[in-house]
Order: C-alpha cells, then sequence, then structure tokens
C-alpha cells in the first residue's frame, strides 16, 4: 500500500506565498499577545492559587463567589473542571502583590465555613483523614474491644482506611449510604460513623499555590529551558550541516513555537509547565523534521555534484514526502488519542502537539527548505561580491 | 541460523531480560509521581532571620544575668538584627574587668566594642551563616520526626541548594492536607512564664499599676478567652516574665489525653533536669498563675496549687484531632524558626487515580492505531515494526525502574509521545527500502541500503529531539522533569529496536533463503 506515489511538486516554487502566510499568521499571532489580551499565563508563572474542589451536589457559583469575597485576594476565577456531572470546580485567586504563604489553607477554610455549617466538630467524611477517623473510634470503641488506644488504633486503623479508600477512588462520600459498600466495617462501627460522622459539602481533589518567588524562578527556567535549546539545535545543525541550513532548521522552529502560542492565545489556554515542556516536546520533533529533508538534501548533494540547489531540495523534499506524512500521521494518531483520551489536567499539553505537529509538518516543507535557500543564496552573492572586490584590488 | 544473526538476537534477548528483571514486578518498581499516586508537594522558606533574633535576644538576656550573678549590674540592652548585633548599657562605676571576662568566658561568638556607657557585642565573621545553617539544619530534622510521627510512608524531605534556605517536602497519598501541612508550620514554642498581672480585657487596663508600659523584665501576652462550651468570647491580656520557667525544649514526652469531663488535652513529662527547676519553682510560688504560651498565645493561666514536679497538662478547648496534633509536635520538637509557604501542590488520590485511568486510555488507544496502521501499510515489515516497539515501551519502563525514574503524567504523556516518534525511525528505513526496491535492487541488498543510508539520518534526526530533552531536564521540575526522562529514554531506545532489532527480524526471516523474490513491505 502507498498514499503518496511518486511525486514531482516544485515546493519551492510556492516558497514566497508561503513564507508570506506564515508571517501574516505570525505577526497578527504576535499582535494579538501584546496588542491584545495575549497570553493566559497561568499560576505557575505570575504565581497564584488555585484549587480543585468536587461537590456533593450541583455547586451555587454565586454562592461560591461570596464566600471568596472574604478573602483579601482578588476576584477568584470560577471554572466548571471535567464533565458537568461531576460536579467539579476550579477556584484561582491571585495572590496578593509581592507576598508568600498558604493561600490554599484560607480557601478551604473559608468554604468549611460557609457551606458546611451544621456540621460542627464532627468528623467530615469528605475532607478529614484516616488518622482522625482512627483516633475517633479507638476513643469511642463501638465494638466493644475493651483495648487500650494503641490497640483499638491497631483495631480499627483497617476501618478508617477502607473508609478513605473510597473516597481517593470516588472523590467524594455523596451519601451515608455508601458506607454500606465497605466490607471491611463491622455493623457497629457502620452505625457509629453513620451517627456521628457528617457528610461535608465538597472534597478537595487539588490545590495549587505558587508564589512569586516560585513562579519568577519558574519562568526563568522556563525560558532558559526554551533559549537555550533553540541555540543548542543551532549549533547542532550548523556542525552537521551548514551555517544555512541550521539558520532554515532554526526559523522553522521559530515559526513553529511562535504559531503555537498564537494559538494558545487565540484559544486563551492556560500556560503552564507542563505546556512548556509540550513547547519543548515540538521543537524536538519540528528539528526532527527538517533534519529528515536536509539529510536527503546532503545526500542528494554529493550525488548529483553542481545541480541547482533549488532543484535538489525540490527533490529531496519529494522524495522524503511520504515519510513526512506518514510519520506526522502516526504521530498525530497517539497525540489525537491524548487530546481525546488523555483528560483535562493533559489537554492544553495534548493541544500544543496537535498545532505542533500540523505546524511542524508544514514548516518542514515550507519554511526549513526556503530559508536554507535563501541564506544559503545569500551567503554565496556575499562571497562572488568579496571576490570581484580582491580581483579589482589585485 | 548464521551466527552473526544468534549473537544479535542473544543480545536482544538480553536487553529484554534486563529489562524485564528490573521492572519487575512493576507495582514495586515503577515509582508514581505525586501527580498520579495522589499527594503533597510543598516548598518552605525557613525565615532564619527568626533564629538570628533570637539567638540575639539570648544572648543580651544571658549577659545581664551572668553579670547579675557575679554582682554586676548593668542597665537596658537592645538588639539589633539587621546588623547582627546588640547593645547594653554600661554605668560609669561598673566593673569593666569583670564584665570583659564573662564575656570572654560566655560570648566567644561576638566581638566586644567597649564605649564609655554602652558597649557593643557584634557576631564574629560567619557567626550569622552558621547560625543560618544551623537553623535549617535543625527544621529539617524537626520536620522529620512530625512526619515520622504522623505516619506518612516514604516521604522527601530535602534541602535545596547546600546553603539553601528552601525545604522541599514530598508526602505520598495524604488524605487530609491540610492538617498535615499544619503540623509541618507549626512553630510550637512552648514556654511556661510567671504571670505579673491580668487577665485584663485590654492592654491599658492591664498595664494601669505601671504607668502604661510593661516593666523591663516583663512583657504583655494574650489569648483567647473562651466559655464553657469552648466558644470565643474575646481576648485576655497578661503581663507576663520575659524569662521563661521552662519552655518545650524541656519536654521528655507529651500525649493526648482527656480531663474528668472527657474535653480532650495534652499530657507532658518533663526531663528530669527540668523536672527539679519546675519544681522547686511551684513550690515557692503557690497560688501564683502561670501562663502556658504556644507560640506567643496565651493558651491557659492556671494558678499554681501545689509544687508540681515532672509533670503537667496543657489545656485549651481541643478537638481531638487538635490534641493529637499538639501532642505530637511537641513530642517532635519545636522549630527553631518560623517557615512560610512558597509553593503548594496537593493532588487528590482520586484526581490521580483518574489521569492514570485516562492516560493509560489514551496511550493503549494510540498505541493500537499506530501498530494497526503499520501492519496495513507495510504488512509484515509493520509487523516487525510492531515487534520492535514493543520490545521499545519494555525497554523504555525496564530503564525507568532501573533509573528509579519516577512516572508522571506528562511522564505519561512522553511514552505516548515515544510510540509515536519511535516508529518513525521504522517508517524512515522502510521508505528507504522501498526506494531502493523501485530502483530495481535485489530484496537484501535494499534492505542493506535501506539501513545504512537511514541509519545517519536517524541519529541526526534523534540527537536533536535528545537536545531539547535535556534542557528541559536541566530546567524543569517534579512533574515535567519526568517528561524530560521518558523523552531521553525513549530516544536511546528507539534507536537501539529501530535499527537492531528491526534489521536483526529482517536477517531471521531472510535466513537460509537464497534468492528472496519479494519482500512483504
Amino acid at each position: 500500500m502507498r498514499i503518496i506515489g511518486d511525486t514531482n511538486i516544485p515546493f519551492l516554487s510556492y516558497r514566497k506565498i508561503a513564507l508570506s502566510l506564515s508571517l501574516i499568521i505570525i505577526i497578527a499571532g504576535l499582535a494579538y499577545q501584546f496588542l491584545g489580551p495575549g497570553l493566559n499565563l497561568g499560576i505557575d508563572f505570575v504565581g497564584g492559587t488555585q484549587v480543585t474542589i468536587k461537590f456533593r451536589g450541583e455547586p451555587d457559583l454565586d454562592q461560591l463567589r461570596d464566600s471568596m469575597a472574604g478573602l483579601d485576594v482578588g476576584t477568584p476565577t470560577l471554572q466548571r473542571f471535567d464533565e458537568a456531572e461531576k460536579h467539579e470546580i476550579l477556584i484561582r485567586v491571585e495572590n496578593p502583590e509581592g507576598e508568600e504563604g498558604d493561600f490554599t489553607g484560607p480557601i478551604i477554610e473559608l468554604l468549611n465555613r460557609d457551606l458546611n455549617t451544621g456540621i460542627g466538630d464532627a468528623f467530615d467524611l469528605n475532607t478529614q483523614g484516616a488518622h482522625s477517623l482512627t483516633d475517633l473510634l479507638a476513643i469511642d470503641d463501638p465494638d466493644g474491644t475493651g483495648l487500650d488506644e494503641e490497640g483499638g488504633a491497631e483495631h480499627y486503623g483497617p476501618m478508617a482506611e477502607a473508609v478513605l479508600s473510597f473516597r481517593k477512588e470516588n472523590g467524594i462520600y455523596t451519601s451515608m449510604d455508601q458506607l454500606d459498600t465497605i466490607d471491611e466495617l463491622s455493623d457497629p462501627v457502620r452505625v457509629f460513623i453513620k451517627g456521628n460522622a457528617a457528610l461535608g459539602e465538597f472534597a478537595l481533589l487539588g490545590a495549587e499555590s505558587v508564589g512569586p518567588a516560585v513562579g519568577a524562578d519558574l519562568k526563568s527556567k522556563a525560558q532558559a529551558a526554551i533559549g537555550f535549546s533553540l541555540v543548542g539545535m543551532l549549533i547542532y545543525i550548523w556542525l552537521r550541516f551548514q551555517l544555512p541550513f541550521g539558520v532554515g532548521a532554526v526559523a522553522a522552529l521559530f515559526h513553529d513555537v511562535l504559531i503555537t502560542l498564537a494559538a494558545l492565545a487565540v484559544t486563551g489556554r492556560e500556560i503552564n509547565l507542563p505546556t512548556v515542556a509540550a513547547l519543548l516536546a515540538l521543537v524536538g520533533y519540528s528539528v526532527n523534521d527538517s533534519v529528515v529533508v536536509f539529510d536527503r538534501v546532503r545526500e542528494n548533494l554529493k550525488l548529483h555534484r553542481g545541480e541547482d540547489l533549488e532543484q535538489l531540495m525540490n527533490t529531496s523534499i519529494n522524495q522524503t514526502l511520504s515519510r513526512t506524512f506518514i510519520t506526522s500521521g502516526t504521530t498525530l494518531m497517539v497525540v489525537l488519542s491524548l487530546y481525546f483520551f488523555g483528560g483535562d489536567v493533559i489537554n492544553t499539553f495534548a493541544f500544543v502537539l496537535l498545532i505542533g505537529v500540523i505546524v511542524g509538518t508544514y514548516s518542514s516543507i515550507f519554511v526549513a527548505s526556503p530559508v536554507a535557500l535563501g541564506m544559503h543564496r545569500m551567503l554565496a552573492s556575499y562571497r562572488d561580491k568579496k571576490r570581484k572586490k580582491g580581483r579589482r584590488r589585485r | 541460523m548464521e551466527k552473526k544473526v544468534l549473537w544479535r538476537v542473544i543480545v536482544i534477548v538480553a536487553v529484554v531480560a534486563a529489562a524485564v528483571w528490573s521492572l519487575w514486578p512493576p507495582s514495586e518498581k515503577i515509582h508514581w509521581g505525586l501527580d498520579l499516586e495522589g499527594g503533597v508537594h510543598l516548598v518552605l522558606q525557613v525565615q532564619t532571620d527568626d533564629a538570628i533574633k533570637a539567638e540575639l535576644d539570648d544572648a543580651a538576656q544571658r549577659l545581664v544575668s551572668f553579670a547579675a550573678d557575679e554582682g554586676i549590674d548593668l542597665g537596658t540592652t537592645e538588639v539589633n538584627a539587621e546588623s547582627f548585633r546588640f547593645s547594653v548599657e554600661v554605668p560609669a562605676n561598673t566593673d569593666r574587668e569583670g564584665l570583659d571576662e564573662i564575656i570572654g568566658r560566655s560570648f566567644p561568638d561576638y566581638d566586644v566594642t567597649r564605649g564609655g556607657t554602652s558597649w557593643i557585642l557584634a557576631f564574629k565573621p560567619n557567626i550569622e551563616r552558621l547560625i543560618r545553617d544551623q537553623t535549617v539544619r535543625q527544621v529539617l530534622e524537626t520536620i522529620n520526626n512530625r512526619v515520622d510521627e504522623f505516619g506518612v510512608a516514604e516521604p522527601v524531605i530535602q534541602r535545596q541548594g547546600i546553603e539553601g534556605e528552601r525545604i522541599l517536602i514530598q508526602l505520598p497519598g495524604v488524605d487530609d492536607p491540610e492538617r498535615v501541612k499544619r503540623i509541618i508550620k507549626s512553630t510550637a514554642f512552648l514556654e511556661f512564664k510567671e504571670v505579673m498581672a491580668g487577665p485584663a480585657p485590654d492592654r491599658p487596663s492591664l498595664l494601669t499599676g505601671y504607668a502604661g508600659l510593661p516593666p523591663s523584665d516583663g512583657e504583655v501576652m494574650s489569648g483567647n478567652r473562651t466559655g464553657y462550651s469552648g466558644e470565643v468570647l474575646g481576648r485576655s491580656y497578661y503581663l507576663v516574665k520575659k524569662s521563661s520557667i521552662i519552655t518545650g525544649r524541656d519536654l521528655r514526652s507529651a500525649r493526648r489525653s482527656q480531663d474528668e469531663y472527657g474535653a480532650p488535652n495534652v499530657q507532658f513529662d518533663l526531663v528530669p533536669s527540668a523536672a527539679d527547676k519546675f519544681g522547686s519553682y511551684t513550690s515557692s510560688h503557690i497560688g501564683i498563675p502561670m501562663a502556658i504560651v504556644l507560640d506567643g498565645n496565651v493558651m491557659s493561666a492556671p494558678t499554681i496549687r501545689a509544687k508540681i514536679t515532672d509533670s503537667g497538662v496543657i489545656e485549651g478547648n481541643y478537638s481531638v484531632e487538635e490534641a493529637e496534633d499538639l501532642a505530637l509536635i511537641l513530642r517532635a520538637g519545636a522549630l527553631p524558626a518560623s517557615m512560610i509557604y512558597l509553593e503548594e501542590r496537593t493532588v487528590g488520590p482520586s484526581l490521580g487515580h483518574d489521569s492514570v485511568v485516562r492516560g493509560v486510555r489514551a496511550a493503549v488507544s494510540g498505541l493500537i492505531a499506530v501498530m494497526l496502521f503499520m501492519v496495513v501499510y507495510y504488512k509484515r515489515s509493520g509487523l516487525n515494526a510492531n515487534v520492535a516497539l514493543m520490545i521499545n515501551l519494555i525497554i523504555l519502563m525496564g530503564a525507568m525502574a532501573y533509573f528509579g525514574a519516577t512516572l508522571t503524567l506528562p511522564g505519561i504523556a512522553g511514552v505516548i509521545l515515544t510510540i509515536g516518534m519511535a516508529v518513525d525511525a521504522n517508517v524512515l528505513i522502510f521508505e528507504r527500502i522501498r526506494e531502493e526496491l523501485r530502483v530495481g535492487k535485489t530484496v537484501r541488498s535494499a534492505i542493506e541500503t535501506g539501513f545504512s543510508r537511514a541509519f545517519g539520518t536517524i541519529l541526526d534526526a534523534n540527537l536533536t529531539t535528545l537536545i531539547a530533552a535535556l534542557f528541559l531536564f536541566q530546567f524543569g521540575t517534579g512533574p515535567v522533569k519526568g517528561f524530560a526522562v521518558t523523552l531521553s529514554i525513549g530516544i536511546f531506545a528507539s534507536v537501539f529496536t529501530a535499527v537492531f532489532v528491526s534489521r536483526t527480524i529482517y536477517m531471521i526471516m531472510l535466513a537460509g533463503r537464497d534468492r528472496v523474490q519479494a519482500l512483504s513491505i
């Protein structure tokens, strides 16, 4: 089976149209980022706090907003996480300017105060842990074991763990009846928990808080990682091929990264550490693609000395075209499955790769080679002039 | 089988066996990252300035009391923590030689500047750094103790940088992150102090007998005033002696207990030397209230009714959990300095669980799609590539287990990406072989040239990806590092499997056949 047969498409003839198109997109993207709403930097880089809360029922967003007003940390952003019927909400606030500290603690406390009003001191199945439950059971000893506290802890510990592992799997207890599914519990203990524990309205699924110091740190690290790897690529390709090819590959890289950033800006997706990781993976992929074409050009240069570089590049791109499409295809298959099945946490990561693979494939054909060709011609004419000058002097 | 082929097979079997051996059993050998297993990741900054100030305060007090022991009366002291020094007022008729001797004997860490009526004691060079360093070490040890007492499996508690003042804490599988955070962060500095006046509802009424200012040996402290059922009614103010009778350091042990009404409290025992001191103090101060102060908050101020020697009780309207936590941190020891949170990442177990399920689903569906495609497109050669891909994944997981690398959610994404890109090497080779076949080469020589021509390209293409991965590893943190690790290992594995393993499979396919007419590709 063959998808792409022997082609002979003069790709480089379209270089002016292709490069102008890319430039327009890049400039529009940059304008959108710098003049418009800009990139949506996540808390990893700007600092801030974000907690993911799962509610027993449909959460009342207005009430949540009111609760959060008690924090002196600016207006919170509330956003639904995952599917609606899971009742999961992501609350994000900005930390007070320049201040470090624990900001998830106060958020949880406020929610507790406003949502779990009827609970008092009772054990909350949805926020407290197995240690506390073990202590409670050991003190009250519903099984009537007559053991001291240490022995009681041994007796009741596994039961408390079982109660908590239900929450670990399901995220939240929505009803006391769910305790009936836990076989490890003795009947008196089950009755005791139902009678004495409380069902809080929410459970904490996750919390992230990044202070300004760490945020600045991460930002400079991310910039350094991207900057250094771009320079590393340039040097590697320069050494392995020639300068024009290095410049061509790096131009394609910039092209891919800038367009992907534009896509991130337009979709308003949040940029966090994993997003940067995805950008770097895309850098690797994009160079990979350009290198395959360049390798072929180098080989053909040896075989057909003296032939026009543009012609050679066209031949090389055509020769590697089926590989380019198949590899993009297999990579797209996995990236798409990551995009559709990977879940919310990894979705932006997959989005970057998705855009990156498409743009990267395009750029290895329409950007890397044309730029390398242009650079090569520039260098050649520069050398020509120098030579002529030298002759005149002589 | 030819000898050459046999050798190759042995190498492959050995590599796969080594990978499986280091991977088995996978549930134990693969370390799950906090983002998959659930847990808490914290970065704390130790406020070592606290310790510097405490040391200077303590030294100033010590100097005055040592001098008083030898009959030398000194004036007021003033601490300047920013410039690491304190000054003491030295009256004109003071025995200066005697004072000099005390300083020489008991304050070796200080340089003295002798003025007319005021002497300045400043840290000698390096002392400041030494104190900061010791403080961080002590904090590390205390946190270790606390986490140990609380019972978290496989915690990571590290100092960031050799002289760093940041501490990284990772606690996998924690089910009540807020409680653990409280336990870690409480300074838990416990003091027992003599009450000079109070309680009073506010500061001015407390200090009416002192002209509105606390005396030089006293300070004002406050605590919650509570009703019978524990509700907070307001604050109570006390004037207490600056110097403590005993502190948390004098505790031998502490445990949660309860009073006669069943209300939780904390019982403690003292070490013998402190018990003597406490015994003689309480026996001579019967009828006088004593403040129990935790982190600057007066918890209670019971009146001493009889001599207390080696044990006592702290009450404060605690819940069982709070009493348990207080006993725990008192046992584990106080922190020499306060801390602030710089970073927190908590992943609840259910979220992590969800991520694993979805990550695996994405990986498996991606894998199946790619494998199906390869078979449809390259037929038997596609099978060859699929075998190489499976071996690739086994090596990848084995290497991760061997290096003790942590599997994170971005790491799973790295594995998935590796699947997509690993077949690239095979695609390069196969396309090349097809090309060679088209120009009329025999099967054997087409395979030969296909592999050798493609090799250079594969090397270049993968090395560039490796460059990106290495920089990512260098600058990344946590989960992102996990991604860099899987990506890097995946690159090495895919070069090996595509070039070496696939080649060997072809050799086996073609072995023993003299003239091969067609290749399924």
